[in-house]
């Protein structure tokens, strides 16, 4: 098993990751499952499809929004952040 | 112009671009992926190391993707994103984003092999973060050395939970549960069903599939899983901080309806009933749809592999769930049919189809052994969440029919909002098309089945990145 390489940050906490891991993969492993609040009801969700399907682990990264978190290979210094709503 | 088009890197795809290849024909292979595989050969970065202890026979998939690395007649685009596509006189155009800017992609000669994900069911719950696919569960572990929970439970029906909770298992998880929702009579009708029908043939000629069931089982044994059959995961519940901590396991009966129902903790529930399809390409290049057996919506093919257009063939999952084996035949045949009709010599052999129909009848006889039975639409309540990307629930359905006259799901979908998400319904789709006929007392008719996944965009992208192209 590989070694944490990497650091990016969730909501500004800097989290470990291992390279080629994807931001979703390396936020589950760092115990963090709730990756956006939805829009109208503000619920908590997390990744479910895991493989770029369903479109629920939505996150900011780097200021981009509606990024699949399951699907994104983790680079270091990114700025992630849980995604509210669309938002816009 | 390449010669062949391939879309899709898993076993259908890989086959598909290495026989065409061999046979002489120049391909070029599109693969969403950063890597070769599909989802069932998925494997992490090389700095993860050997992958063999987390696989049943990676070393097939590894040699296949080698090979097609070798070729040098094959071009490999991993990252491909297509997110729209049509076809006009005999020529289909891909529109491909790829590093960040669109390329488009015109061909005559197109093999289609996008695969499958997995098939959900709703239950009040459902969207709460922890509750899985099983090939999510599955790809983090695969795909990313990652394990998803500490007490996991692994629920649904069919063969694949297996290899799930063995991966779990192998990785250190605790699979408190392991439910399976067919009675386990079923697992016996299946192997009678499978004599039946091998009968005038081999027992042998599966043996490489019950090789593999030995090897899961083996493996779920060592972490003290036992399977439980008859039962299903019906509700789950948050903690305080909105993230799964318990669910709710049923009894049910042959049709799914819940007898008794009891509670567990759980960290991560991993739940599939079988798979999908995804014919979006297919459909968006006006292949014609059929539906299945299992009333999964497929490409109707020839028996070259061959779709409604002329130059335009599939393989794998999209023809069909079957898995691996069945994916890897059809690539072989759809890869010598594209490559002949650009003029290289080759043959569909006698063999070639032998050997398809064996894995056709093997596919067969597992649907047959994990019906979806449905009850399960008893499982939910008025606020259960249907469509995740629009947050539409089972009230907001019944309202657009009992209030609004809807008679039918497409109608029910314009009012409500529901799969009209960034998914575009590849999640909620298909059940919806039941629980709208449900409500309507009637049967959904094929028409409805291949309107739900009707999908103009393939792939949602961002505008910018196309305005930066031309």
């Amino acid at each position: 098993m590989s070694q944490f390489d990497i650091q990016f940050t969730f909501n500004g906490e800097t989290i470990s990751a291992i390279s080629g891991q994807s931001v979703g993969a390396a936020l589950l492993a760092a115990k963090q499952r709730t990756l956006r609040k939805t829009r109208f009801n503000q619920k908590g969700r997390g990744v479910f499809c895991g493989i770029g399907v369903c479109f629920d682990c939505l996150v900011v990264i780097d200021g981009a929004s509606n990024q699949r978190a399951c699907i994104t290979e983790v680079i270091s210094g990114m700025k992630v952040q849980t995604q509210v709503g669309t938002n816009a | 112009m390449h010669n062949v088009v391939i879309v899709g890197g898993g076993p259908a795809g890989l086959s598909a671009a290495l026989t065409a290849a061999v046979a002489g024909a120049p391909v070029l292979l599109l693969d969403s992926n950063p890597r070769l595989g599909g989802q069932y050969w998925r494997t992490p970065a090389d700095n993860f190391g050997d992958q063999n202890e987390n696989h049943f026979d990676l070393a097939t998939g590894l040699k296949l993707i080698n090979s097609v690395k070798a070729q040098s007649n094959i071009q490999v685009l991993s990252g491909a994103q297509i997110w729209s596509a049509s076809h006009k006189d005999g020529v289909s155009t891909l529109r491909v984003i790829y590093q960040g800017s669109e390329k488009i992609i015109n061909t005559g000669n197109l093999i289609l092999a996008t695969g499958a994900y997995d098939r959900s069911l709703p239950f009040p719950g459902w969207d709460i973060p922890g509750v899985m696919t099983p090939g999510g569960v599955q790809s983090l572990i695969k795909g990313h050395g990652v394990v998803a929970g500490k007490r996991v439970v692994v629920a649904g029906s069919g063969p694949f939970l297996l290899p799930v909770a063995a991966g779990l298992v192998k990785s250190g998880a605790d699979v408190v549960e392991l439910l399976e929702a067919n009675k386990s009579w079923r697992w016996a009708s299946s192997i009678l069903v499978l004599l039946e029908n091998l009968s005038k043939i081999k027992i042998l000629e599966n043996l490489s599939k019950i090789k593999e069931g030995f090897y899961y089982i083996e493996a779920i044994s060592k972490g003290k899983v036992r399977a439980r059959f008859g039962q299903a995961v019906v509700g789950a519940y948050a903690g305080e901080n909105g993230e799964l901590e318990s669910v709710d396991i049923a009894k049910i009966d042959r049709n799914f309806k819940i007898k008794k129902v009891r509670n567990i903790k759980c960290d991560v529930a991993a739940i599939g009933w079988g798979f999908t399809a995804d014919t979006s390409l297919a459909g968006a290049l006006g292949c014609k749809q059929v539906v299945a057996k299992d009333e999964s919506v497929v490409v109707l093919i020839d028996s070259k592999q061959q779709t409604s257009i002329t130059g335009v063939f599939a393989a794998g999952e999209i023809t069909g769930i079957g898995g691996s084996e069945l994916s890897m035949i059809e690539g072989e045949i759809a890869g010598k049919s594209a490559a002949k009709f650009v003029g290289c010599a080759v043959d569909i052999s006698r063999s070639d189809l032998i050997i398809r129909a064996k894995k056709q009848r093997f596919a067969a006889a597992l649907i047959k052994a994990y019906p979806i039975k449905s009850g399960w639409r008893s499982w939910l309540d008025e606020q259960t969440v249907l469509c995740r990307c629009e947050e539409v629930d089972l009230a907001d359905l019944k309202d657009s029919i009992v209030e609004l006259g809807a008679t039918d799901s497409r109608t029910a979908k314009l009012l409500t909002r529901c799969g009209m998400g960034l998914c575009q319904g590849r999640i909620c789709g298909r059940f919806v098309v039941d629980l709208v006929a449900d409500q309507l007392n009637i049967s959904p008719t094929d028409i409805d089945r291949i309107a739900a996944v009707s999908r103009p965009i393939i792939t949602p992208i961002p505008l910018g990145v196309l305005a930066a192209g031309e």
